[in-house]
């Protein structure tokens, strides 16, 4: 450290990234060590894939043609579109969450240096994110017979940084056009559906159709082989920057880092009023309510019911995270709906009364976790005569709620185009939801409302539970919906038995809480 | 404990609590009911972990604790019931409005809701945060705050009401409102319990004052009583006669090596 001028971008970064360091190495032993083995498991599998990858690809050489030309513009345009949600909402929570941001601005030290090692933070993370699952993947190959295939992570860097780039713009334009109220929750909202898109998109043949799709797919391969598909000659940088071409890999990169630092350093000034304008901003959106005069909720139930639907209302993050998840239903939906209406594709019915089931108990289990794990002001409740199982009752209550008006629309739908499988769903909806907020109830984790997204606070073995347990049930959601009723009663059992053994007395879970 | 034990507003006795290191130790203490009892001491000298033992929050290792004749550690809803209390960083939810806090916390008391609402109002009046009272909490100054924790404190009228360190972060209009407000109780026949750095404060108000450190108490009484206790163990010579002269006479005397 002593060898960087203090001030500097140099100095500023390595500060940066000693925090960062520390922020990760300062975990609890037990989650890191959990953490730490997961994602072992995870590379070993993904790099025994990249092997297998690596030795098939072995002998191959890409055609630089308009098809292959194409592929890797689509790679590019699914690449960029997810950095950009990530890059977008982290830019926008720069300006919001204030850190040490107001000792860095009060010091002397120029805001372009400290907007432009902040979007390196940025920058970084993004691409460590995709180098995470594409090392594994792809290193084998490279290492196999495909050296030049390393121009694909100098494509991946030029993409990360002109996400950054683009990120930071919006942020900064969303701000000057809707001012410090509403940016951070207008940009969680687009990172959110710019993620969704990726996944609707990746769904085309799910919407469209079988034959749609398909014949969209077919008349793009035609028009590629008999040369009809027209690709303009900077459309074909992607792909040789992929294939380590000097010229088009250097001139990605160049791109990438021109429109970075161009961002970064134009923006800095920007930056620094707006990170400024945020301060006190959400104090003048607190509107007064206009006349209303209602009565209080009575009863420790009906109150603690009203302040935490109250609470999840008014969370703009939780709710777009939410709406996220629901966005996910819409293929599964589009599925049910179409094959319900024409009668016919039993199986689709009943994997999409499945998938439904599963994300019910998923969404049940994130806003559980919110009102149970996530309370703010524990200590007033634990002051309080207040018996914890009414307050619990009242808290999974305000978490199944909001499931069950999410599911009341497509299931009322449903159930006037097919009314078994309408029930069936509901039925194992409802269990499933239920059985993820008790998972919560049993093996709550104290943790920041500001964690929901990534679920940093939760227990990773609730998370764990809740994925076998929803699945179990959404298996015999689908057994049920396909008929074979006496079937769903083993996983069925399996789910009552996973219960029974997650199950924790009041003792045990108020012993845990201490310990917290 | 003996029949005249169950009219006192608080009974403590051989309270015990130890963290990594000792934190409370053998701890006796007595409030009467009606008084303004100011729990003073160094940082680190045991005062919040006694107060958070006293409202439920912590469970002491040993010893027992009696609000009104009521074992708290064998009762603890019956002793919470006719307890509040009010810590220095504000127990409220930021997206919730101060009416809409006070209608939770009242909830969780079960206060009757036509009289928790009639209360809040009161409450919100008096604090003068009326026109605050359907805005969200969010934006709201660390004294604001501290103004509608306070009101949560006392919307259900508790007989025993416990603040730490109640005027931080107030502006001086407001710690007077805070003070009156406690005085009124006091006056009213309410019991207080309160520490607090600021010993102008404890010196003003309280009627008994307990000096804590390195987990014991030090001494208890009022102030001339205090001066006296000081007076025997060395104070005053020398020093002066306040209770800023006392407390840190028998502070460092009492201050464990």
């Amino acid at each position: 450290m002593s060898l960087l001028r203090p001030g500097g971008v140099p100095w500023l970064l390595a500060h940066e990234m000693r925090l960062s360091f520390r922020a990760l190495t300062g975990k609890r032993a037990m989650g890191g060590v959990g953490a730490m083995i997961g994602l072992a498991i995870l590379a070993l599998v993904m790099l025994s894939g990249g092997v297998v990858i690596g030795l098939a690809l072995r002998k191959l050489d890409v055609p630089v043609i308009p098809l292959s030309a194409a592929i890797a513009l689509a790679c590019c345009a699914t690449a960029f579109t997810l950095m950009l949600s990530q890059t977008l909402a982290a830019a926008s929570e720069a300006l919001y969450e204030r850190g040490d941001l107001d000792l860095l601005f009060s010091s002397p030290i120029a805001p372009r240096t400290v907007l432009l090692v902040r979007a390196m933070g940025v920058a970084t993370g993004v691409l460590t994110v995709f180098l995470i699952f594409v090392t594994p993947l792809l290193g084998p190959a490279v290492i196999l017979g495909h050296p030049e295939w390393l121009g694909l992570f100098g494509v991946l860097a030029a993409l990360a940084l002109l996400a950054t780039a683009t990120g930071l713009t919006l942020a900064m334009f969303l701000f000057r056009l809707i001012g410090p109220r509403r940016t951070r929750t207008v940009a969680q909202v687009l990172a959110a559906l710019t993620g969704a898109a990726f996944f609707l998109v990746s769904q085309v043949r799910t919407l469209m159709g079988e034959r749609a799709s398909e014949s969209l797919f077919q008349s793009l391969a035609r028009e590629a082989a008999e040369g009809r598909m027209k690709i303009p000659p900077i459309g074909y940088w992607p792909l040789k920057a992929m294939l380590g071409e000097p010229l088009p890999l250097l001139a990605m990169l160049a791109i990438g880092a021109a429109s970075f630092t161009l961002a970064a350093l134009s923006l800095g000034k920007r930056f620094a009023d707006a990170a400024a304008a945020t301060q006190g901003a959400e104090a003048s959106a607190a509107k007064p309510a206009k006349g209303r005069d209602r009565a209080f909720a009575g009863g420790v139930f009906a109150a603690t019911l009203a302040k935490e639907l109250r609470l999840i209302l008014r969370d703009a993050s939780l709710l777009s995270q939410v709406l996220l998840r629901v966005l996910y239903l819409v293929p599964t939906a589009v599925i049910l709906s179409r094959n319900a209406g024409h009668g016919d594709g039993g199986a689709a019915l009943a994997g999409g009364a499945g998938v439904v089931v599963f994300l019910a108990g998923q969404v049940a289990g994130s806003l559980a976790w919110i009102t149970l794990s996530a309370e703010e002001s524990p200590d007033l409740l634990a002051v309080s005569p207040a018996a914890t199982r009414s307050l619990r009752r009242a808290k999974l209550a305000a978490a199944l709620l909001p499931v069950a008006l999410l599911l009341a629309v497509p299931l009322g739908l449903l159930l006037w185009l097919a009314p078994v499988t309408a029930l069936w769903t509901a039925l194992g909806a409802g269990l499933s939801a239920w059985a993820c907020g008790l998972i919560n109830v049993w093996h709550q984790k104290p943790g920041k409302r500001a964690d929901f997204k990534r679920r940093r606070g939760s227990s990773w073995f609730a998370t764990l539970a809740e994925v076998v347990v929803s699945a179990l049930l959404a298996v015999t959601t689908g057994l049920a919906v396909a008929g074979f009723a006496p079937w769903a009663t083993i996983p069925l059992a399996c789910a009552g038995l996973a219960m029974l053994a997650l199950r924790r007395s009041d003792e045990q879970i108020a012993k845990v809480l201490r310990l917290a | 404990m003996g029949a005249a034990s169950v009219t006192e507003a608080l009974i403590v006795r051989g309270l015990d609590k130890t963290f990594a290191k000792p934190a409370v130790r053998e701890l006796d203490l007595t409030v009467h009911p009606g008084e303004l009892y100011a729990l003073l001491g160094p940082n680190g000298a045991g005062k919040t972990t006694t107060l958070r033992m006293v409202a439920g929050l912590t469970k002491p290792d040993k010893g027992s604790i009696s609000i009104f004749g009521i074992d708290a550690l064998a009762d603890p809803a019956a002793a919470k019931a006719v307890t509040a209390w009010a810590p220095d960083e504000a127990m409220i939810y930021d997206r919730l409005t101060p009416l809409e806090y006070l209608e939770f916390v009242a909830g969780l008391w079960n206060v009757e809701p036509r009289h928790a609402k009639a209360r809040a109002g009161e409450l919100l009046e008096t604090l003068g945060l009326a026109s605050e009272a359907r805005r969200r909490c969010e934006g709201f100054s660390r004294g604001m705050k501290q103004k509608v924790a306070l009101a949560g404190a006392l919307i259900h009228d508790p007989r025993l009401l416990i603040l730490d360190e109640p005027l931080t972060g107030l502006d001086a209009a407001s710690a007077r409102l805070v003070k009156d407000m406690l005085q009124a109780r006091v006056d009213a026949g309410g019991t207080v319990i309160l520490t607090t750095h600021i010993l102008e404060v404890a010196e003003r108000m309280a009627d008994r004052i307990g000096i804590i450190a390195g987990g014991r108490l030090l001494a208890e009484g009022t102030l001339d009583a205090l001066r006296a206790h000081a007076g025997k163990t060395g104070a005053g010579q020398g020093g002066g006669d306040t209770l800023e002269d006392v407390f840190l006479q028998l502070t460092a005397d009492g201050a464990p090596a």
